[in-house]
């Protein structure tokens, strides 16, 4: 009888450790699908690289003085400061789909996301 | 001297181009933000990174030769461009290249085109406000409006015919010395339509190129399948604030887009904003629209129509849109409204 107990404990302990792992397994691809990055640019030279869905706020500051603030929450990313004189980069709109990108061409710098949700535009006119 | 393309991105779509033969075809992307002082977006197919890259830089190459012909604001060494012609008014005339002189036939054809409503020789105009935008940018406190006087003395001084043109010698001369070229409403759109037509005689044909969202498509791209489906370019939302970045999304298939709107450049003056596109008659921001869109084949016609169409109202706007062939158009009205011409839903992706 107690070993008959043993093996529908075995049983439930093997389930479990079945299901973390497949839990884990899960998440590991569920990241890996959703791992999209956020790199920064800066004059072509990459300045940060980091994760899309990681909230983050990045201070983006050169020798030269030129400053830009970009936050990155909940799979958004957009500008929030800079000391750049025409501020298109704050206006810009918030980004989140694969390929999208924020410059601010006075300082050279370039925000795009790269993986993620597809985009279902190749290019935007403007 | 030259400089090498950087590739930004490589999406690792790799099919079989079934059509012909089974040529692997990948998806590549560059860009760079040193010509026309704005971005610039190559997208294309090419067998490899290697002949993208190829590509980019020709492209790369004969934009910068462009830029620096039609730049209004810097000199470069051994060129005589615009700004060489505007230092010239009065004084000389000046031997060109031949870009220059074929950019500004085609910007005389397309100003009687549109009643006068693109003229390249409204330079002094849009310089007055070209200051004042500046120093308003650079110290908003101290943003003031251009005086109406110092507007209207220099608008006399914008005369097409005073641009004299001698085809045989090369050379470009402003008669009028007060003149001066100012070509940003046409040179960007007409420097890319000139450049896709050159990459495609080099083999590059299923492509797009933005200039500063000035976007010419190049054939078509193709889905997961590799079946050829047209490309799909976002008009801009005037409202930057919403998630949502685009208003329309259209199909292209080696036509042109190209959106002027009153969120690009503007400075504010006592809470008011004011944009960059000058109506030739009351020499203010033109104030009935947020933006103008136009679809057709030839990227300068587009970029000089949209600036022109924003110039007019509504039904003069429409009943030349309407009187060309292959020419559609999308405005936002300032409360918001939308309306098109007669064709111009037969782009919009449903």
């Amino acid at each position: 009888m107690g070993n008959k107990m043993l093996k529908r404990n075995d049983m439930i302990m093997m389930g479990i450790v079945l299901l973390i792992a497949l839990i884990s397994l899960g998440f590991f691809f569920l990241n890996k699908k959703e791992g999209s990055a956020v790199i920064i640019t800066v004059d072509g030279e990459i300045y940060q690289q980091t994760e899309l869905d990681q909230n983050n706020t990045i201070k983006i500051k050169q020798d030269n003085g030129d400053y830009n603030e970009v936050i990155i929450e909940d799979g958004y990313v957009w500008m929030t400061d800079a000391d750049c004189p025409d501020k298109l980069c704050v206006k810009h709109n918030k980004i989140h789909y694969d390929h999208e990108t924020i410059v601010c061409l006075p300082h050279k710098v370039v925000v795009e996301i790269v993986g993620g949700e597809e985009n279902t535009v190749d290019i935007i006119a403007k | 001297m030259k400089r090498v393309v950087t590739i930004i991105t490589v999406i690792a779509m790799i099919f079989n181009l079934t059509a012909c033969g089974s040529k692997a075809e990948q998806r590549f992307e560059s860009s760079f933000l040193e010509l026309f002082d704005t971005v610039t977006t190559i997208v294309g197919y090419a067998p490899d990174e290697k002949t993208f890259t190829e590509y980019s830089q020709m492209i790369y190459d004969r934009l910068e030769e462009y830029h620096q012909l039609y730049d209004i604001y810097h000199d470069y060494e051994g060129v005589n461009n615009i700004k060489t012609i505007n230092d010239n008014a009065g004084i000389r005339p000046v031997k060109v290249d031949q870009k220059i002189i074929d950019l500004l036939e085609f910007s005389i054809q397309a100003d009687q085109l549109t009643n006068d409503n693109v003229n390249i020789a409204f330079g002094s105009v849009l310089s007055i406000w070209h200051d004042y935008r500046t120093i308003g940018i650079d110290d908003p406190l101290s943003a003031e409006l251009p005086p109406t006087e110092e507007l209207q003395e220099m608008a006399k001084h914008t005369d097409i015919s005073n641009v004299k043109i001698d085809k045989e010698a090369s050379t470009v001369y402003l008669e009028d010395p007060l003149m001066k070229l100012d070509v940003g409403a046409i040179a960007k759109g007409y420097a890319t339509e000139m450049t896709a037509n050159y990459i495609i005689e080099q083999g590059f044909i299923n492509g797009m190129i933005s200039v500063g969202g000035n976007v010419r498509t190049i054939g078509t791209k193709f889905d997961d399948a590799g079946s050829k489906i047209p490309w799909s370019v976002g008009i801009q939302n005037p409202d930057q604030d919403s998630t949502q970045p685009t208003v329309h999304i259209l199909q292209l298939e080696d036509m042109s887009l190209v959106t002027s709107g009153v969120y690009e450049r503007y400075y504010t003056v006592d809470g008011k904003r004011y944009h960059h596109i000058i109506d030739p008659e009351t020499l203010m921001p033109s104030e009935l629209f947020q933006s103008v869109s136009i679809v057709c084949k030839d990227s300068g016609m587009a970029d000089a129509l949209s600036t022109s169409i924003f110039n007019m109202t509504l039904e003069e706007g429409k009943e030349l849109i309407e009187s060309l062939e292959d020419t559609e158009a999308f405005w936002i009205l300032k409360d918001g409204t939308y309306e098109y011409s007669t064709g111009f839903e037969t782009y919009i992706r449903k």
